[in-house]
């Protein structure tokens, strides 16, 4: 394990404890760690909010079958929200700009330039939520790769402010690169006050593991 | 028996009266701006409305409804809010506001 490795075992178990996000928008002066762990990599988001409109942050992220590893910074912006009497959507434009560092089979502490860009949108009630992101990702010699994926979920409760709230959710991952492009990971999201956690196993048996707490 | 359930009985009815009106009587009137706004739907999103106007100064309290979509502002004694900073601390927060009620209406 490189010292790259380590500073990223440290941030995720940092994060594991701290926990982490849902939007990649804060309020003004808000603070997000986001940790995230599915059948493809491990990923740790720190970001700030200087306005309502835009976050930037460091992103980590470690891909776990390719065995590479991102670190770089994220710009999130807020193209356009909807607010309705009982309804809220938002569109999010997410990129980032970094470093690539591999040491798996024919790469020998292979660095490259990296970078990645996509499109984030969700559209929620009380009772119904549905979200759908996508994701390019290049990072020279190393790897290259599309993905997308989309959730449905319901409330089974409607909570008060203040409550513990809880959303059951299955999302679907489009990964064309891969032999199995297509996974289901039924998920559970419970979330209290300013802290934000997911569950769930894919039927491919990849566990789903995200945190989020805002700041 | 029965006095003990009695004197039971009676504390937990002040308590819970005295709970009430200390709630109710957080705010006066006059300091209370109730807002109604659009967007309102996620309990996690929302926590940003605490931490929006709990940055402010003038600002003594601050309290979410989802059931009716508002929020209730309550102004620091002699402190007062104008309708063009309410609207920007709302949006900030990534609501819209519907309308904008002063005082108690009952």
């Amino acid at each position: 394990m490189n010292y790259v490795t380590a500073i990223m075992a440290c941030l995720c178990a940092m994060s594991w404890v701290w926990t982490a996000q849902a939007r990649p928008v804060s309020y003004p002066g808000g603070v997000t760690w986001m940790q995230m762990n599915d059948m493809d990599s491990h990923a740790v988001h720190l970001h700030y909010s200087p306005t309502a409109n835009y976050s930037i942050g460091y992103k980590g992220e470690y891909f776990r079958d390719e065995d590479w590893q991102f670190h770089g910074a994220q710009f999130n912006y807020l193209v356009k929200r909807w607010n309705k009497p009982s309804v809220q959507a938002n569109l999010y434009l997410k990129t980032g700009a970094g470093l690539a560092f591999s040491d798996y089979q024919s790469f020998d502490d292979e660095t490259s330039l990296a970078g990645f860009a996509g499109i984030a949108a969700d559209w929620e009630t009380r009772r119904w939520f549905t979200s759908y992101e996508n994701r390019y990702v290049s990072a020279g010699n190393i790897d290259e790769f599309f993905n997308q994926k989309a959730r449905v979920g319901v409330a089974p409760y409607i909570g008060d402010y203040g409550d513990t709230h809880t959303w059951l959710m299955l999302q679907v991952d489009h990964n064309p690169s891969q032999d199995d492009d297509i996974t289901f990971t039924p998920l559970i999201r419970v979330f209290k006050g300013e802290y934000l956690a997911e569950a769930g196993v894919s039927d491919q048996g990849d566990v789903l593991f995200n945190w989020v707490i805002r700041y | 028996m029965k006095s003990l359930l009695s004197t039971l009985t009676i504390i937990t009815f002040l308590t819970a009266t005295a709970a009430y009106a200390t709630t109710h009587a957080e705010t006066a009137c006059e300091d209370r701006i109730d807002v109604t706004v659009d967007g309102l739907v996620c309990d996690f999103c929302a926590r940003a409305l605490e931490k929006v106007f709990g940055k402010r100064d003038d600002v003594a309290t601050i309290k979410v409804d989802l059931d009716h979509a508002e929020v209730m502002v309550g102004m620091k004694s002699g402190q007062t809010m104008d309708d063009a900073t309410l609207t920007q601390l709302i949006t900030d927060s990534g609501y819209n506001i519907r309308s904008i009620e002063r005082g108690c209406d009952d």
